[in-house]
């Protein structure tokens, strides 16, 4: 289940920062590559908020800065 | 003879974007001469140099309503923290100092956002200047002295250009060519309205800019190779230009203002622990210049395309925190300074490297020597006797 939103969550990453997927690991995180930039990591959020409902407050900009902390979030939403 | 336009946003504007918003009308359209939210973020008032026709009223609403559209639709409420507040602090004058100041011969306005200062405001701005300088001396900061003009491909390099395109002021000079510059030699004249009529093909290529932020130009002579040092701390005071189209108003927003810098590189623990340290050394500053103001989590004005992204972003890592003086004559705050994290953004974008390999972060703190001048004396007036004592003896005829 984990490994799955781990995956959708990559695709969804690499998605927003227009990069290719192989390039996005289970552990990346904001500076790992260019791309996850400011810019970048707002493109994300926004596509976090597109597809699954996620709030994009300055709490959850603030905390969702790698892939494995997105899943963790998406994960807890889903045991609410 | 000039009109006004009313009608209402697309979009509700929260109460905290409606100074944002605002301040974003001026660049609309060159025919609007002031643009107002009403206080509730439910109308929009324009005020328009030349009566419009119904269709161009139509055109204009719709340039605003994107505008409204960009900035509002789902805008991130921010977070605000107050990191220190002082407005209360007692201060004695009440008035507009600007119609004194003009009085006194203390401004003369050369053109919108350009003024000479008289003795007066010189005094105050080298005192508060001696104030800035002290703090970089507590940090050790090495001084720098950094140009006016900046190459464009530098501005390009750190996203300028996306990000502030507003404000930009560009440089440029007659073409290397002898015919051009005779032939603008014999002609070139302005107009009752200020401006220069010259030919097609005058001019050269842009590759040049006024520059916007003192900062930036540290950076640009990091750039490319690993940072000298563990750490840098800088240093300098520089000329600004920012080009603020009808909102340019008295001494408050000025096109071409001072700003002393106080500029970390390095380590990201570095660089926060003493922006922290700075704000906590001027809170000792500003008590004794008897400074009413605030500190407060802000953002840099942004246009209006990347306004609600960069903005949030900054909002949620805590990057950017103003000084904001009171301005008891209108009931309104200034910004007078501002506490600063880049992060690693000029790092990576400008190649500058840690011993590891890694970007550096950076870091500054800023104040805008004229609007200091400019909130003091909304604050404490001309009375000098009435001043503060430790700004009475240092900003001394």
């Amino acid at each position: 289940m984990r490994d799955e939103l781990t995956a959708q969550v990559v695709g969804l990453v690499a998605e927003a920062l227009q990069v290719a997927p192989e390039t996005i690991e289970a552990e990346t995180a904001f500076g790992d590559l260019p791309q996850w930039d400011s810019m970048g990591h707002m493109e994300i959020m926004l596509a976090l908020e597109e597809r699954f409902g996620v709030e994009v407050s300055a709490e959850t900009i603030g905390a969702l800065t790698s892939v494995p902390l997105i899943v963790a979030h998406l994960q807890e939403k889903s045991d609410d | 003879m000039t009109e006004k336009i009313t009608f209402a946003p697309a979009v509700p504007i929260p109460a905290h974007l409606i100074g944002q918003v605002q301040s974003k009308l001026a660049y609309v359209d060159e025919r609007i001469l002031r643009g107002a939210v009403s206080p509730q973020g439910d109308g929009i008032t324009l005020e328009v140099r030349v009566p419009l026709s119904p269709e161009e009223q139509k055109i204009l609403e719709d340039k605003v309503q994107q505008v409204v559209a960009a900035m509002a639709r789902g805008a991130l409420r921010p977070k605000v923290k107050i990191l220190e507040d002082y407005l209360d602090r007692p201060v004695p004058y009440g008035e507009d100092p600007m119609p004194e100041l003009e009085r006194r011969g203390e401004v003369f306005q050369e053109a919108a956002g350009i003024y000479t200062l008289g003795p007066l405001l010189t005094r105050l701005v080298a005192y508060f200047e001696s104030r800035f300088e002290e703090l970089a001396a507590s940090f050790g900061a090495q001084p720098y002295r950094f140009p006016t003009l900046v190459p464009a491909k530098n501005l390009a390099r750190v996203n300028y250009f996306h990000a502030f395109p507003h404000s930009l002021t560009f440089v440029t000079h007659l073409r290397s060519d002898l015919d051009v510059i005779n032939h603008f030699a014999e002609s070139a004249a302005c107009d009752e309205h200020g401006i220069l009529h010259t030919p097609e093909g005058t001019y050269a290529d842009v590759e040049t800019l006024l520059s916007p932020a003192v900062c930036y130009h540290l950076y640009f002579s990091l750039a490319d190779k690993p940072l000298p040092a563990e750490n840098v701390t800088a240093t300098a005071v520089g000329n600004c230009f920012r080009y603020e189209s009808s909102n340019l108003n008295s001494l408050e927003r000025l096109w071409n203002f001072t700003m002393r810098e106080v500029i970390f590189v390095g380590a990201k623990d570095f660089v926060l622990a003493n922006r922290e340290t700075a704000r906590r050394r001027m809170e000792k500053i500003f008590a004794e210049i008897g400074l009413a103001y605030r500190v407060e989590s802000a953002n840099d004005p942004f246009f209006v395309g990347e306004f609600r992204k960069q903005a949030a972003f900054q909002s949620a890592f805590d990057l950017k925190f103003e000084i904001r003086a009171r301005l008891p004559f209108k009931n309104d705050t200034l910004a007078v300074g501002s506490y600063n994290y880049h992060q690693d953004f000029f790092g990576r974008h400008l190649n500058i490297t840690q011993a590891d390999g890694s970007p550096v972060h950076t870091g500054c703190v800023a104040f805008g020597l004229e609007r200091m001048a400019f909130a003091f004396l909304a604050q404490y007036g001309f009375d000098e006797s009435a001043w503060p004592e430790a700004v009475r003896k240092g900003a001394a005829a």
